[in-house]
């Protein structure tokens, strides 16, 4: 690990002067790791540069932009942020414009932490760490492997757990709407705990992450009742692969398949009133 | 809390949770018993409410509110008689065991089952799981405390924790959780009538003459000594208020107007003060009653720090600036000290008050900002600055020597259903909401889970009151009426209602009885008598109850 740190330093601190900021990962006071962005200005605070444990940096990128739209940035990303970062760009959320983007490779102890079977980037010029192959999700496959009422009574099980904190939905990179369905009476019942049961809560949650998760797993790892999240989103990954032969953040020009996207013409030739 | 939060995830090997709605109420803390579980802890859950915690039981038995000490003398009946009880603990560590042995040997099972509506195998299952699977921790909140018998109560628990040996080991103990995030330290800087900082007695000279010396520049007379008179606490002086004894109160972000029991006599007894000051961050009811109200800073307009459940203090930093007018509290407080002409007022930071709080509280002498700077935060006793800090209490010595087994007889609550009123209300939180809603009801999304006021009733109890399919009922008790929504479920007893007390309009201490127990002085908010009545007409076509009450948040919110 701490070879990679090294590395990574130096990495930062060669792109540093060429570029705003570069987004990473800091270690503050009585060692609590957070998103940091550093500045050319002050090449010390890389003396804190961290690795582990990995944030949401897609959302920190988003926010920097936000407010600095001609921000010239560098983000440190390893595979999932990769693609987190991929993805947001085709839902109009970054912009790849003045951005570099810096690969961190996943070592064997972190990719069998998150269950990951793409613990690399793909994209990234700069890279940091050799890649290594992916590791299997034993959760999901044993999931998967139940049958149609094991699987129905693990997640009744699973949800009874849930506390409705919003937390899952918070953390993830990919959920940006607007206007949020968990949010409407209509679907969820509201100021009930455990959630009833059945509840569209997690159902819908699973469903508007079709074609979007990136299997960053930052939901299982910020959900106080430590409900095994991932597990379903990973099993409509699978099923979107096969099915639109779509994987998120693989190919930065494939549209996702559920985004309906207008060509100039498009409308003319509908026929639509 | 003797022991600390991550040892229940790390050490503990049972739990026993009792008056504590802790998914709901501690959900992080909640988080930790869970992973617990599944690491192969058990988890026994007991409450006259099957609450989400209960879900997650091995074991869940509801019981009669206010029938704890039955209960747990039941418990401890059966450990000593089935010989789970910790012999070595109890020769080396206790004393007293005796007369407290004597006394629950009066409580056989089948007497338990009758008082408490727990099944007599019930019993067995609970004692034998918890004397057996060490380390065992005991989880409670205010269903243990807010009672006519609270310190009864809590003595029973602490005979528990003792007869089974699990004092001073991690992973067990006696663990009241906290319900306010600085609760705990309020109460370590001596918010108590009784005590100095760190728990320091009034009555004892020494430390008379120690504060005294400490604080001479703020006496009215240099040199004179500090009073050694044991104040009132918060529910003595309203009542007090009202009698004219006091003639001006000052409330700090405290809401009485919705957190005292008999809310018609606390309104009454704040009416007749002579001069009512709010310090607050929010327009609170009470605060509408105040002649002056000074705004109050917020968690994150402000630095200082805060002492959580389990003794660890941890510093908070200011994020934002104090909005509008308001100011962080100590700086408020200071000022009026100036204004009154009052000496040793003149801090620059929190930090210059926090090293006056090491220099005179033993149990903080080696904590400073520094320190927390450094290690994220230090759990007292910490009584220099190479101490380490203390994760659990009563190693090898309790505080006073020996641990004290007390012979705690059992007293039925001081008001209990008859014919005129034939439910017991229990009163509680939810989890969309904090305590009397100052903040959270304010918050647009935590208002949009939960918007009023409900009573939790069981279906037999429907039937017999004859609900027909209405949803809205008339609850009153000897002290007050209200009007709410109703949710047929379950989960609770018959018998027993419950009312979240978070909702000013229809507010549960209306209802709640004003009789406390004799040495806390804390009402008796868990058990009450109380009328329910159908009300015609459908308020609500579905279960959930969050359709109406547009109106009724329009007036809530002043901002």
């Amino acid at each position: 690990m701490s070879e990679r740190l090294t590395a990574l330093r130096e990495t930062i601190r060669q792109i540093l002067p060429q570029v705003d900021g570069v987004i990473g990962l800091k270690t503050g006071p009585a060692g609590i790791v957070a998103p940091y962005l550093f500045k050319p200005g002050h090449p010390e605070m890389l003396d804190s540069l961290a690795l582990w444990p990995k944030e949401p940096v897609p959302d920190t990128l988003k926010i920097i932009q936000k407010a600095y739209p001609n921000a010239r940035l560098a983000i440190v990303c390893r595979g999932c942020e990769e693609r987190g970062v991929v993805e947001m760009f085709k839902h109009a959320q970054v912009s790849l414009e003045n951005l570099t983007l810096i690969g961190l490779q996943c070592v064997q102890e972190e990719a069998l932490f998150c269950r990951c079977a793409k613990p690399y980037t793909v994209h990234a010029r700069v890279t940091v760490g050799s890649p290594i192959a992916g590791v299997p999700d034993p959760l999901t496959e044993a999931f998967a492997a139940k049958s149609q009422a094991e699987k129905l009574a693990f997640w009744k099980e699973q949800f009874q757990h849930c506390i409705k904190c919003y937390g899952c939905r918070n953390i993830c990179p990919q959920c940006f709407c607007n206007v949020c369905a968990l949010e409407d009476e209509k679907w969820v019942e509201t100021g009930r705990l455990p959630l009833p049961n059945p509840s569209l809560y997690h159902i819908i949650r699973a469903m508007h992450m079709t074609a979007k998760c990136v299997a960053c797993r930052e939901c299982e790892e910020t959900c106080p009742a430590g409900i095994p999240l991932a597990i379903h989103f990973r099993l409509v990954a699978r099923d979107v692969k096969e099915m639109f032969h779509y994987e998120t953040g693989a190919v930065i020009e494939q549209k996702p398949p559920q985004l309906l996207t207008l060509e100039e013409g498009d409308y003319e030739r509908s026929g639509l009133p | 809390m003797t022991n600390s939060i991550p040892e229940f995830e790390t050490d503990s090997n049972c739990f026993l949770i009792i008056g504590s709605n802790t998914s709901e109420g501690h959900p992080l803390i909640a988080t930790r018993v869970l992973r617990a579980k599944q690491r192969g802890a058990k988890v026994i859950v007991l409450d006259p409410r099957k609450n989400q915690i209960g879900h997650w039981a091995d074991v869940f038995y509801t019981f009669r509110p206010g029938s704890d000490v039955a209960l747990f003398n039941g418990l401890l009946n059966i450990i000593i008689t089935e010989g789970l009880a910790d012999q070595a603990f109890i020769a080396e560590r206790t004393e007293n065991f005796e007369e407290m042995k004597a006394l629950v040997a009066e409580f056989p099972a089948e007497r338990v089952a009758d008082l408490t509506g727990v099944p007599v195998e019930g019993l067995y299952t609970v004692a034998r799981l918890y004397a057996t699977q060490k380390p065992a921790a005991i989880l409670y909140a205010m269903g243990i405390t807010q009672h006519t018998t609270g310190v009864d109560n809590v003595k029973s628990v602490a005979n528990l924790a003792m007869l089974t040996g699990n004092l001073g080991i991690p992973g067990g103990g006696v663990n009241p959780l906290r319900g306010q995030n600085n609760v705990q330290g309020s109460c370590d800087m001596g918010g108590l009538p009784n005590v100095f900082p760190g728990y320091q007695p009034v009555t004892n000279p020494e430390t008379i003459a120690k504060f005294s010396k400490a604080w001479s520049s703020s006496l009215p007379t240099p040199n004179s000594p500090l009073s050694n008179k044991i104040g009132l606490t918060v529910t003595e002086m309203i009542s007090a208020a009202g009698e004219g004894k006091i003639r001006a109160l000052y409330v700090m972000a405290e809401n009485p107007m919705l957190s005292e029991a008999d809310i018609n006599h606390t309104r009454h007894c704040l009416e007749k003060t002579e001069f009512l000051i709010v310090q607050d961050i929010f327009l609170t009811e009470t605060a509408q009653l105040a002649h002056v109200v000074l705004p109050g800073a917020s968690f994150a307009e402000k630095d200082g720090t805060f002492t959580n459940s389990d003794r660890r203090v941890q510093r908070v930093r200011r994020a934002v600036r104090p909005v509008g007018d308001s100011w962080p509290d100590w700086e408020i407080i200071c000022h009026l000290a100036g204004k009154m002409g009052a000496g040793g007022f003149d801090f620059v930071s929190p930090q210059a008050v926090m090293a006056e709080v090491a220099q005179l509280t033993p149990s903080y002498g080696g904590i400073t900002y520094e320190r927390l700077e450094e290690l994220g935060g230090l759990q007292w006793p910490c009584p220099t600055t190479e101490h380490p800090g203390t994760p659990y209490l009563h190693k090898n010595r309790f505080s006073r020597g020996l641990g004290h087994f007390f012979a705690v007889p059992f007293k039925e609550p001081a008001e209990l259903p008859d014919q005129d009123y034939p439910f017991t209300l229990t009163t509680g939180r939810i989890m969309f909401h904090y305590h009397t809603g100052t903040m959270t009801r304010r918050s647009k999304k935590l208002d949009s889970e939960a918007r009023q006021a409900y009573l939790e009733l069981h279906p037999d109890d429907a039937q017999k009151i004859g609900l027909n399919g209405s949803r809205r009922v008339r609850v009153s008790s000897r002290r007050g009426q209200i009007e709410l929504n109703v949710r047929v479920t379950e989960r609770i007893k018959p018998g027993v209602v419950f009312i979240p007390f978070h909702f000013a309009e229809a507010a549960a201490n209306v209802l709640t009885n004003l009789a406390i127990d004799p040495i806390a002085k804390i009402p008796e908010f868990k058990v009450c008598a109380v009328r329910v009545e159908a009300l015609s007409g459908t308020e609500h076509r579905g279960g959930t109850d969050h359709r109406s009450g547009e109106s009724e948040r329009r007036t809530r919110r002043d901002e």
